[in-house]
């Protein structure tokens, strides 16, 4: 079970790298957030109890619920053109991924012959990490970034749960919570950005410099 | 006392939201920065030991919570008549409640015992600092904002895979490693799996470079730092560096006793030299004052890092170079800001003739420079040498020959654009030459020079004592 979802997560970020949409990558983000809360019910099936609902529900609403609407919000507000701007062509980007996602799961594959590790989550998670970083390398718009930072903090979600032991409750509900401000905090500076500069792309920001 | 302090910093927020009065959050502030302050230098001394398991107490904690509470109580106390004088009226609004912010977030760093909260917190020291940063709501501002608090964000998310296969790297020792407590890691080093370490300590000095501010990760930093107000400047250079830097000693302590210790030496070493050469390149051509000084932080704080890479004698030397730095940029961040109030710029070229127009901040200005340049009898200058001296007769002494030769440049190089304004005459000025008022900034500023001369000469037992149980713990001998 834990393998089949890593590897639906593993196709959204597929779709993420071919896609040239902006609504699409809010729905990677959805679909992500679903199933990591998915994964996190399953842990919690030989143990129920209230306490083990905490988290999941904390992360539906964040991940599924609060975070996409919020941006969704800001694109429409400051009226952003619905498309990605990439400065690499689509194709070679779809090469770009898949070549890391191959490496990291070879990689992963031998690293697994000296510690115990669930290799595909473990996979899944990093090229998670990866890709989210190819995002905000490559891709123009500053709303991507935030995006492409929301992927990588996903990725290290799934890959804290590949591990065999359970980080404790607090740190990862702060964890989440960090996330969540990180992101409004964001979203008010993208307001005033785009209130200051007259465009969104990233060069724009370029007046800092030695 | 630890929970009367923190208590006594969540009232101070609770207050700062909801009362408007700028005069009464000031005091409020005042009031737990000097309670804060108190507590902390009874941990320092060793008069209070908070027995609490998932608090660490030791001597790093203690040390680095003084340095950074004393920062934060002089940024505080400057705080209400940099405001006045500060024409931007929508950044004051939040001004207290983020600082007190800012000290929870970094006193919670320093005292947790546990991988997890230390990286929640530093997250948290990332959010209360942003918002700072955009004080002055120009466009400048909100860029280095922008860029501290994505960089900075990515930086700590790396950190915290690195602190993942810190975990990784425990499986199968005999020890509760789902906890994350740094004490367990460094009792039971010997049994974690070094491929894993390696490349969680990659991770971890990579993430948090973002925020200690050392090449190549340094340019959010330096944005950050220049563009900020010179209260929060100075409390980035002198205090958030400082929390981040806990992170990776506390990392180093833990891998110093297996095998990868060297690697993590050479990476360190790499790293502050790095730091060293970007600061060297910079200063050949430097435009903006205040981006000068976060450069000159760049250098320190490489070198920190090189001291540390080194061990030994070198590693004490900077342990007092983290405190006398910290004292000494807090002081040249106070009198950058009043000369950026008086000039309305940050140009150097358009600053000129700072002695007659200001003088008493104008000579401040000049100490404090001799100070950071490493000239007796400022603590810098005993730190350096030290540092120099641990070099030198370690197994890398060839680190010295670059170290010397940046070191020397930088000198040079950052004081003729600073001898520039403060003697240049400049006849198209058009600024009343006259007498400056003596304000509470110039009273902080020369008490923390005294603070930092006195530190050096007298050299208290505590704080020798403090620096060699932190080389003790960390398995060091001289």
């Amino acid at each position: 079970m834990f393998n089949l979802f890593s590897i639906l997560f593993c196709l959204s970020l597929l779709y993420l790298s071919v896609t040239s949409r902006l609504n699409a990558y809010i729905s990677v983000l959805r679909i992500q957030g679903i199933l990591l809360t998915l994964l996190l019910l399953f842990h919690s099936i030989g143990h129920f109890s209230v306490l083990t609902l905490i988290l999941p529900l904390t992360l539906f609403t964040i991940k599924v619920i609060l975070v996409p609407r919020y941006i969704k919000k800001i694109i429409f507000d400051l009226e952003i053109k619905r498309t990605i701007e990439s400065s690499m062509r689509q194709f070679s980007f779809l090469l770009l991924v898949l070549f890391s996602m191959a490496v990291i799961f070879f990689v992963s594959n031998s690293l697994s012959k000296s510690v115990k590790i669930d290799i595909i989550p473990f996979a899944s998670g990093f090229s998670s990490v990866v890709i989210g970083l190819f995002v905000i390398m490559l891709r123009k718009k500053l709303i991507v970034h935030v995006i492409g930072f929301l992927v990588m903090e996903n990725g290290i979600f799934l890959f804290g749960s590949a591990l065999s032991f359970k980080i404790p409750l607090m740190i990862e509900l702060g964890a989440l919570l960090d996330v969540f401000v990180v992101v409004f905090l964001m979203g008010i500076a993208l307001n005033k950005i785009s209130s200051t500069f007259s465009g969104f792309d990233i060069t724009e920001l370029r007046r800092l410099k030695d | 006392m630890l929970v009367l302090s923190l208590s006594f910093i969540v009232i101070s927020m609770m207050i700062c939201y909801f009362f408007k009065n700028i005069q009464l959050q000031y005091f409020i502030s005042l009031l737990t920065a000097l309670i804060h302050l108190i507590f902390s230098f009874c941990f320092f001394m060793g008069w209070y030991d908070p027995e609490i398991f998932f608090v660490s107490d030791d001597s790093l904690s203690r040390l680095f919570l003084f340095v950074v509470s004393n920062v934060y109580f002089w940024v505080v106390l400057i705080s209400l008549s940099f405001l006045k004088k500060s024409s931007a009226s929508n950044g004051k609004k939040y001004y207290f409640l983020l600082l007190n912010f800012y000290l929870l977030a970094n006193t919670s760093v320093i005292l947790s015992n546990s991988f997890g909260v230390y990286w929640v917190s530093i997250e948290a020291t990332t959010l209360s600092i942003a918002p700072l940063i955009y004080y002055y709501r120009s466009e400048e501002s909100l860029e280095a904002m922008w860029k501290y608090l994505f960089i900075a964000s990515v930086g700590v998310a790396l950190a915290f895979i690195g602190i993942l296969f810190f975990s990784l790297a425990a499986e199968g020792a005999a020890f509760e490693s789902s906890d994350l407590f740094f004490s367990d890691f460094v009792k039971h080093a010997k049994q974690l799996n070094p491929i894993w370490l390696k490349a969680g300590f990659i991770f971890i000095f990579v993430g948090l470079s973002t925020k200690i501010g050392i090449a190549p990760a340094h340019s959010a930093d330096i944005d950050a730092t220049s563009n900020s107000p010179s209260p929060i400047a100075a409390l980035m250079s002198g205090s958030l560096r400082v929390t981040a830097l806990v992170g990776l000693l506390r990392v180093l302590q833990i891998v110093q006793s297996t095998p990868i210790y060297g690697f993590a030496r050479i990476l360190l070493i790499s790293g502050g030299l790095l730091s060293l050469f970007f600061t060297f390149i910079y200063m050949f051509y430097p435009k903006n004052f205040k981006r000068l000084l976060a450069y000159s932080s760049v250098e320190h704080l490489g070198l920190i890092v090189i001291g540390i890479g080194i061990g030994g004698l070198a590693f004490i030397g900077a342990f007092y170079h983290i405190v006398y730095n910290s004292i000494n940029k807090t002081v040249l961040f106070f009198s950058a800001g009043n000369i950026h109030q008086k000039y309305q710029t940050r140009k150097i070229e358009k600053v000129s003739d700072i002695l007659s127009f200001i003088p008493i901040t104008g000579w401040l200005f000049l100490i404090s420079f001799f100070a950071i340049s490493g000239i007796p009898p400022f603590g810098i200058f005993f730190s350096e040498l030290t540092i120099f001296e641990g070099i030198l007769f370690s197994d890398k002494s060839w680190v010295l020959g670059p170290v010397l030769f940046f070191l020397l440049f930088i000198f040079i190089n950052m004081a003729r654009p600073l001898f520039k304004m403060l003697y240049r005459k400049d006849q198209s000025l058009a600024l009343e030459p006259g007498r400056e008022k003596l304000t509470f900034i110039h009273i902080a500023a020369i008490a923390l020079l005294l603070l930092l001369t006195l530190l050096a000469l007298f050299s208290p037992d505590i704080l020798q004592k403090r620096i060699f149980t932190i080389l003790n713990d960390f398995g060091m001998r001289l």
